[in-house]
């Protein structure tokens, strides 16, 4: 893979959601955005207009979340959100999808509500988040069909607060899926180097990392050697692996086990590292 | 009065100290030296090389005790206040570096040092004490005898409160194997017996205050390139929660999960009492505070509080040693067993590895006496016995190579090279398993650590069970460390910096023209050049070679069913080493890597 230390940064959405950020993490995590030149920061609503501020003219962009984390708030409530952090400065928004809706089959709800943010955004970029691991591989489809037919310019794995984070798997399901024209971003539990390149490998053109100084910094020790970017045991990138009955619906937990039965790799499976 | 006087590394001193006939001579130190080896373990490694006659007596007058600091120390690289002592090791018969923390070396290298050379023996005790260009051999009868905390406030007194001491206890005065360096009271050069040459020599103590500033080739880019490094110590998990919060002990519980704490003197891999002496409980229990090193933004150092009073550590590896590995379970006592040692001068891991290897000869009923697994009854007692070379104390003080041959079962010594393997069952870890089978100072976690790719995932999770690519891995953390030790920096910086990082931090600081593949070809010479002098000591390929044990599975935990394919690897390091079949260096790869070997 050609790729380079500022390619990899420019790939990256550089993202601090968590409830208890406070205003010196997103200083700081715009000041290394702007250190590294990562694509966008990544944050919550209520820091949008401070990143605005500090990132001016920049060229490092404004991701806002919306309808975060659970996307079972109301459309309108989407949209005004979207309005209201697209007026503030956000350059591109992450809605999460309508997740029982889509599980529903509700297909017309999951659309009308992408449209309606898709809407709102204006020139601002919309990123769909299907949160796959509540979903089955044939729901992943038909919501990046949906998320496609509404607008969107994005569909994006999950939300880092999901029962899963994002895989291989799923990001090259998502890119089959959706073309080679529209965005697929890998979103959660990407935490070295190794992770970001089997993501962009499998078809994904923007990250989004919390660890994403690390994954970059570290991103020099592949000179190095080529041994980091040996095939993992498969396990370890599988969505099956992942699946836990704490966090998942039981039908949905068991789906991903079911499939290590079948699974071509499963006389491998026998640890748990 | 204070030195005004600032100097750059290149032009710092080495000090040559004639013991037997109490001299003291200034020498500079040589461009070329300074360029190939830059200094610490490299510098440290060629001097004994040059100046050592081969088969020397490691705790004859004859061998050479050098302490080294190196072209960053002192400076504001972070961890830049360590030492390093190099000698040929009374228990492996091996070159040997062994490392401390503590501000030693800052004062070292700000009186104007690059290192010491101890030649001979003193006729009686004697301690070095240097302030700036002040040197002078004091003797050390008043403070002989007495354990390493003693010693310390005595010879402050002496001399001046704010200097630093170096000292040895009882056990470097018996001349035990397994006798440390002691530094700020709880930071030892604790490895391969480097204690006992100390003793051998008559030399106490080495105090030392230096008040010079030290200059730096290019000041603003230092200031970049420290600045850079100290935010990647903060953005690392490890190096920033992690060791801060719990110190080197959060490896306990990881490493149990893994099946790879050591247990019953490496029988299993499980610690089933691991929660009480994890990191987690020290915190709740025994910690005070952080301990940090000269210059270190990390602090994983512990002061904890036992029975009343303050005492350093518990380190993980003391943990394990005095812990799981004798089956003890008790946190308070192993803190109590690791100050003991630290005031009688004795390396937690070999002093706790052999006791193991002790239980296990009684167990198999090939040994004699009280000790038990998990029993902690007379082990105080056997500890200050081993450093004052009396009864089984001075057999375990041999070190387990020597003291299981003694009853006929050197299976049950779990060392290479003679040196006492820490705290990771090798058979969870391929990689980890041949950097300690091809360790230059025999069983050592920290030549190559490669801990960090196969367990704790940095930079990236490898697959700890695959040989393949691990040759690689290892000759890379080889290189990078021997690398890494001549700069004298803490091990623990590599979590967070890239080979690309140290270059910067030397060459601001040292003019050298130093890129991240240059400094990995200086790490590859100065391990090849360690493996000249050995294979000159007489050792063969034979000696890279792990306890039996590692051939047969465990049978239960995390690393189950699991052996080491050492076998599958060796000859792949070999050769990727450009070395022959029986792991000597070949004359191409010598001079390709400027090592002119006449």
């Amino acid at each position: 893979m050609d790729l380079t230390v500022e390619k990899l940064a420019g790939m990256i959405d550089h993202t601090e959601l968590k409830p208890e950020a406070k205003r010196e993490k997103i200083k700081q995590l715009c000041e290394e955005a702007l250190t590294y030149k990562f694509a966008a920061v990544c944050i919550n609503a209520s820091h949008v207009q401070y990143a605005a501020e500090m990132l001016k003219d920049s060229g490092v962009k404004v991701a806002c979340v919306i309808g975060f984390p659970l996307g079972a708030t109301l459309s309108e409530a989407k949209a005004f959100e979207t309005r209201e952090v697209v007026r503030l400065g956000a350059h591109e928004v992450d809605m999460v999808m309508n997740i029982g809706a889509l599980r529903d089959k509700n297909y017309d709800l999951v659309r009308t509500d992408i449209e309606a943010v898709v809407a709102a955004a204006g020139d601002a970029h919309t990123k769909v988040i299907l949160e796959t691991g509540y979903l089955t591989d044939d729901e992943k489809k038909k919501a990046c069909l949906l998320a496609k037919e509404a607008g969107a310019h994005f569909v994006k794995t999950s939300t880092g607060f999901g029962p899963m984070g994002a895989t291989p798997y799923d990001v090259r399901l998502m890119r089959e899926t959706v073309g080679p024209d529209m965005g697929v971003k890998a979103a959660g539990g990407i935490r070295s180097f190794k992770d970001a390149l089997q993501m962009i490998e499998a078809g994904a053109d923007r990250l989004g990392c919390s660890s994403s100084v690390a994954v970059v910094e570290d991103f020099r020790w592949a000179q190095y050697s080529d041994v980091w970017m040996q095939r993992d045991k498969p396990c370890w990138t599988c969505p099956s692996r992942q699946a836990n009955l704490a966090k998942q619906p039981k039908e949905v937990y068991l789906y991903y086990k079911q499939r290590c039965l079948v699974c071509p790799d499963r006389n491998q499976n026998i640890f748990n590292d | 009065m204070s030195k005004t006087s600032s100097d750059k590394y290149a032009d710092a001193g080495i000090l040559r100290v004639s013991l037997a006939d109490r001299s003291v001579r200034r020498e500079s130190l040589s461009p070329s030296l300074f360029t190939t080896y830059l200094g610490g373990r490299g510098l440290g490694v060629k001097l004994l090389y040059d100046r050592l006659a081969p088969h020397v007596d490691p705790l004859s007058p004859n061998n050479l005790l050098i302490f080294a600091v190196g072209p960053v120390t002192a400076t504001t690289v972070p961890t830049s206040g360590r030492f390093v002592v190099i000698t040929k090791s009374p228990l492996t018969g091996t070159v040997f570096d062994s490392h401390a923390g503590g501000s030693f070396g800052a004062h070292l290298r700000r009186a104007g040092y690059a290192a010491i050379v101890f030649e001979g023996r003193s006729s009686s005790p004697v301690y070095l004490w240097i302030s700036d260009d002040h040197v002078e051999i004091r003797d050390a009868s008043s403070v002989w005898g007495k354990d390493t905390g003693s010693t310390t406030s005595q010879l402050l007194q002496e001399t001046d409160p704010q200097a630093e001491v170096a000292c040895i206890g009882p056990a470097g005065e018996h001349r035990i194997k397994l006798a440390a360096i002691i530094t700020d009271r709880h930071r030892a050069a604790g490895r391969g017996g480097v204690g006992a040459v100390m003793g051998s020599k008559n030399l106490k103590a080495v105090v030392v205050r230096g008040t010079g500033k030290v200059a730096v080739s290019n000041e603003q880019a230092l200031n970049n390139a420290v600045e850079r490094a100290r935010r990647l110590i903060k953005k690392n998990a490890v190096t920033d929660k992690s060791l801060p919060v719990y110190g080197t002990p959060v490896l306990v519980s990881l490493i149990n999960e893994h099946g790879m704490l050591p247990t019953y003197n490496f029988q299993e891999g499980t610690f089933n009492d691991a929660e009480g002496v994890s990191g987690e409980k020290l915190l709740e229990r025994l910690s005070v505070r952080q301990y940090h090193c000269f210059g270190c933004p990390i602090g994983c150092g512990r002061i904890s509080r036992v029975h009343g009073e303050e005492v350093g550590g518990p380190e993980y590896e003391t943990i394990w040693a005095l812990g799981p590995q004798c089956g003890i379970n008790d946190l308070e006592w192993i803190a109590t067993a690791n100050h003991r040692c630290n005031l009688l001068g004795l390396d937690t891991i070999s002093v706790g590895s052999t006791i193991g290897c002790a239980m296990e000869l009684v167990q198999e009923g090939k040994l004699s006496s009280s000790l038990r697994f998990s029993k902690t009854d007379g082990l105080l007692e056997l500890i200050d016995d081993i450093a004052f070379g009396r009864g089984l104390g001075a057999e375990i003080g041999e070190g387990s190579r020597a003291f299981a041959s003694r009853y006929q079962s050197p299976e049950l010594a779990m060392q290479v090279k003679g040196l006492e393997l820490p705290a990771y069952d090798l058979r969870g870890v391929q990689g980890h398993a041949l950097g300690c089978a091809t360790s230059n100072r025999g069983g050592c976690h920290l030549r190559s650590y490669l801990i960090g790719p196969e367990v704790m995932g940095v930079p990236v999770l490898v697959d700890r069970d695959r040989t393949e690519g691990k040759p690689e891995l290892v000759i890379l953390y080889q290189n990078l460390s021997a690398a890494m030790d001549s700069m004298v920096l803490c091990r623990f910086t590599s979590l967070a910096w890239s080979v690309d990082d140290y270059a910067e931090l030397l060459s601001s600081c040292s003019g050298l023209p130093v890129d991240g593949p240059s400094l990995l070809t200086i790490g590859e010479r100065i391990w090849n050049l360690e493996r000249l002098f050995n294979i000159r000591e007489g050792l063969t390929s034979r000696d890279d070679k792990l306890p039996a044990r590692f051939s047969k599975p465990l049978p239960e935990g995390g690393s189950r069913n699991r052996v080491v394919h050492l076998e599958e690897m060796l000859p792949k390091y070999y050769s990727l080493r450009g070395w022959d079949k029986e792991g000597r260096p070949t004359k191409e790869r010598l001079k390709r890597i400027g090592i002119d070997k006449t």
